[in-house]
């Protein structure tokens, strides 16, 4: 799986879920407003259905009063009197109610707005016809009755109360069809809803699923990686460190070879020194002799025989030449010899052992006491950590590291060379600073190369100690450094292990 | 050294063999010396075409080895030299380059002499060389014993 193919899936999984996620929000948000306009419309519904209630209430009540109005008349007996006063007492709060409920509707307002008058305007003269026939007129009372327009009244109030009832009928299926249409668009959202969320929840559970056996994949391909780097690694090292057997042995097979010839070479050169006195003795002893038998009475046997000057000249090139080879041989084997060491050490097997630092290098600055004092310096020693190390490397790399700072002081300047410790992390960091001469910036890398040195070349040595330190130190699980510049000093850094272990040689090694 | 001891000198570099000669007949000793530069050439001459040895019984010998040789190791030589019945009594001193403890060890196990390491340096090399020398001159060295 390519990571560009990870990514888009991954994207394309975020998507979906938040697009899912929106559905979903967006389907309660509907589900809540549609049921809010399905209660809002069953409100309305109710209320068209109370309206049509109290149109039938008030007209009830409007044409009771009129029978028990009629009755009272008719028969005079008073029961009637006080059931028309109760209903009479309805019809007016009935009418204003039903004013306020349909305060709202434009059609029913002046239906009603006339209805009322009308309604008030019976009941008056229902009141005033009761109360002629109570005073025993009742003659009189039906002569009205019989004679007004009250039917017609009454029909117009019925009419009124028809077309209301009407207008309502026609809202009430208006409201009920609303009401209607938003429950079942409820529940069809609802239902929608509820699909889509299992669907978009089923397609989650695949897309999780599937990016679990992507995770499980990827993980067991990881752990498998894991195992083949480890296994490289391991072979790496291993080739490493037969590549290192190889060049150690390499190099100690070289040496050790060179010096077969070498050893001719200084051995005939030598004889053929003793060659040379022979030669140029018996050339001395020739021309002698011929001079003597071009004049003999210039002859002077008994000294030691001379050579002319030209031959003289031959004798002294001669003995140059043998010098320069002499020479020439004599680097050639420190040179061999140090490999040859050097090799050697790389093979010595290291045992660590607890030591006090100071000490040690106490004991090694008791050693170049004499050097100190010739060169006028003075080795302070701060307090050191204690490690556990390989004793013997130990002393050659702070031995080397002291040789040093002491061969290379400023001339005219007192020495300062100080010796610092502290512990970091595990590792004990030492420092051996000094004010001597310096080290250009740009030779820091050369002075750790084999066989190279920095500077003015007025002491004697082979380029050789800090390449052994910087081998020991690496050998011991350490790194070192310097920070110089020409004129002001240098200082060594050392870091190593605070506990070495023949584990972590072999580690190290391997 | 008695008379007549003969020197077998095995020795592949022809440089150093020279000057080994050399410095062995400045110190006096006039012994004869028979060079081999290879090992094959020394245990054909030593233990004879039947690889006996049986053709040098009563005589006296000392076996002059260097280790480092091209086609066999001296290590063998001279466990074959300290293995014969005839030769086992000859005195061997190896003289090679190599001064790893081991090596010297296992020759001193192995029956060798006298170990010595040829010194790098020249003057010390002759100078080793004619004190081996002043030392054959006082050694005793036993013949070969006859079946």
């Amino acid at each position: 799986m390519t990571p560009d193919s990870t990514r888009r899936r991954a994207f394309i999984q975020i998507t979906l879920l938040s697009i899912s996620f929106a559905v979903l929000v967006l389907i309660s948000l509907a589900s809540v407003f549609l049921m809010q306009k399905a209660r809002e419309d069953s409100a309305w519904v109710s209320h068209t259905l109370e309206v049509e209630n109290q149109i039938s209430l008030a007209q009830l009540q409007m044409r009771r009063a009129e029978s028990l109005e009629r009755g009272f008349l008719l028969t005079g007996q008073p029961e009637f009197i006080e059931d028309f006063q109760s209903s009479a007492a309805e019809v007016s709060p009935m009418l204003r109610r039903l004013q306020e409920l349909v305060a709202d509707n434009p059609v029913q307002r002046p239906l009603i707005d006339k209805a009322i008058p009308l309604a008030e305007t019976r009941l008056a003269k229902f009141k005033e016809l009761i109360a002629l026939a109570q005073v025993d007129r009742a003659e009189e009372a039906r002569q009205v009755v019989r004679n007004e327009s009250g039917r017609e009244a009454m029909n117009q109030f019925a009419s009124y109360m028809t077309a209301m009832r009407a207008e309502e009928n026609r809202l009430f299926v208006m409201r009920t069809a609303a009401a209607d249409r938003s429950q079942s668009l409820a529940s069809i959202v609802t239902t929608t809803g509820s699909g889509l969320v299992l669907v978009l929840a089923a397609f989650s559970i695949f897309l999780v699923r599937r990016s679990a056996r992507a995770r499980d994949d990827a993980e067991s391909l990881l752990r498998e990686n894991n195992l083949n780097l480890e296994s490289t690694v391991s072979e790496r090292t291993a080739d490493l460190r037969e590549a290192n057997e190889e060049i150690q042995r390499f190099a100690y097979i070289v040496s050790h070879d060179l010096r077969s010839p070498l050893v001719n070479i200084m051995g005939f050169t030598s004889e053929l020194e003793e060659l040379r006195g022979d030669i140029f003795r018996r050339i001395a002893t020739l021309s002698r002799e011929v001079a003597e038998k071009q004049m003999p009475e210039n002859a002077d046997s008994d000294g030691e025989p001379e050579l002319e000057a030209a031959d003289q000249q031959l004798s002294e090139d001669f003995t140059e030449a043998l010098g320069f080879i002499k020479s020439s041989i004599g680097k050639m084997d420190r040179l061999i010899s140090a490999i040859l060491n050097l090799t050697r050490e790389g093979r010595r097997q290291f045992q660590p052992v607890p030591i006090d630092t100071r000490e040690l290098i106490e004991n090694i600055v008791s050693t170049v006491a004499h050097q100190a004092a010739e060169a006028n310096a003075e080795i302070r020693i701060e307090p050191l950590p204690e490690i556990v190390s390989d004793r013997l490397a130990l002393e050659q790399i702070f031995s080397n590291l002291v040789d040093n700072a002491l061969k290379y002081l400023k001339d005219g300047v007192p020495g300062d060379i100080r010796i610092r410790g502290r512990q970091k992390l595990g590792f004990a960091i030492f420092e051996i600073a000094d004010n001597g001469r310096g080290i250009d910036p740009k030779d820091h890398q050369r002075i750790f190369d084999l066989f190279r040195r920095a500077g003015t070349q007025d002491k004697p040595g082979q380029g050789i100690g800090l390449a052994h330190v910087r081998a020991l130190v690496r050998r011991l699980g350490g790194t070192m450094s310097v920070s110089s510049a020409l004129g002001e000093g240098s200082t060594f850094t050392i870091t190593l292990p605070m506990k070495w272990t023949t584990a972590t040689n072999r580690e190290s090694r391997s | 050294m008695s008379n007549p001891v003969t020197i077998i000198m095995i020795e592949d570099d022809e440089g150093h063999a020279r000057l080994i000669e050399r410095n062995i007949r400045r110190s006096g000793v006039n012994n004869e010396i028979i060079p081999f530069t290879s090992g094959t050439a020394a245990l054909n001459y030593l233990f004879g075409p039947d690889g006996s040895g049986v053709e040098h019984q009563n005589r006296a010998l000392l076996v002059l080895l260097d280790l480092n040789l091209p086609d066999t190791s001296g290590i063998d030589i001279l466990r074959r030299i300290k293995e014969n019945d005839h030769l086992k009594c000859t005195p061997v001193v190896v003289l090679t380059t190599t001064d790893d403890a081991q090596e010297i060890k296992r020759c001193y196990e192995l029956g060798c002499n006298v170990y010595i390491t040829k010194p790098v340096n020249y003057e010390s090399f002759a100078n080793a060389i004619r004190q081996l020398g002043l030392f054959f001159s006082v050694i005793q060295v036993p013949q070969t014993e006859a079946t």
